[in-house]
């Protein structure tokens, strides 16, 4: 399982928060997308404008993830 | 100290945590909650949520960047979560530095760091709707669910 977090514009267009993808061998990210957009296919027009997060730290498509991480989709940050 | 906190940020305690007899010069810098107006509706007020621990790590980073890049003695961030309202502080940067232009430049390089790597994320809540600011997707009439 790989644990899949969403936050701000892309949990509000997917409709939750978290979810688990049942993974099983390591992947990278960009290999992952296409499994999450398929869970949450309202998340696919966000795409250009998303970063991720693996394990807590920024990560670009060719990063690794295996089972058992944490991947976060981060739309474009707000704060201040 | 950096710190995402939900309770009002106490601006004055802040500074005067960062006084200092090695320090001539505290910049301050203190994001508050601005009405906004169009088409005849208003904003309500800013609602924020965070990945957290990432995101408070990357505070920290951001004061480990401020350290190495200009001579401070101090740097505080703080950030709130939940909802703000208007006229509220939804951020505060206090810099301490023996001189003034370090100081200044520290301070305005946190806010726009903030604004580039720290995953938070600010809802807009307007009188006809929300908007998630930077992603255009929301309720209201413009955004219509687009990004």
């Amino acid at each position: 399982m790989i644990k899949v977090l969403l936050f701000g514009a892309a949990a509000d267009r997917a409709g939750t928060r978290e979810t688990e993808l049942p993974v099983e061998a390591g992947l990278t990210l960009a290999e992952l997308w296409p499994l999450i957009a398929e869970r949450h296919p309202d998340l696919a027009p966000m795409r250009d404008t998303l970063a991720f997060a693996v394990n807590g730290e920024y990560a670009r498509g060719d990063a690794g993830v295996s089972p058992g991480d944490e991947v976060a989709v981060l739309p474009p940050v707000s704060g201040g | 100290m950096f710190a995402i906190v939900e309770e009002s940020l106490e601006v004055g305690a802040l500074i005067q945590g960062a006084l200092s007899p090695d320090c001539g010069a505290i910049a301050t810098f203190v994001g508050t909650t601005r009405i906004d107006e169009s088409e005849g509706a208003a904003v309500e007020y800013l609602e924020y949520e965070a990945y957290r621990p990432m995101a408070d790590r990357k505070l920290e980073e951001i004061g480990a960047e401020i350290e190495r890049l200009w001579d401070v003695r101090h740097v505080s961030i703080l950030h709130r979560l939940g909802k703000v309202d208007p006229g509220e502080a939804s951020v505060a940067i206090v810099v301490a530095a023996p001189r003034r232009g370090p100081a200044f430049e520290a301070s305005r390089y946190a806010i726009e760091r903030i604004k580039e790597v720290v995953p938070i994320w600010k809802r807009e809540v307007w009188s006809d709707g929300y908007v998630w600011v930077g992603s255009q997707v929301g309720t209201r009439g413009l955004a219509s669910g687009k990004p």
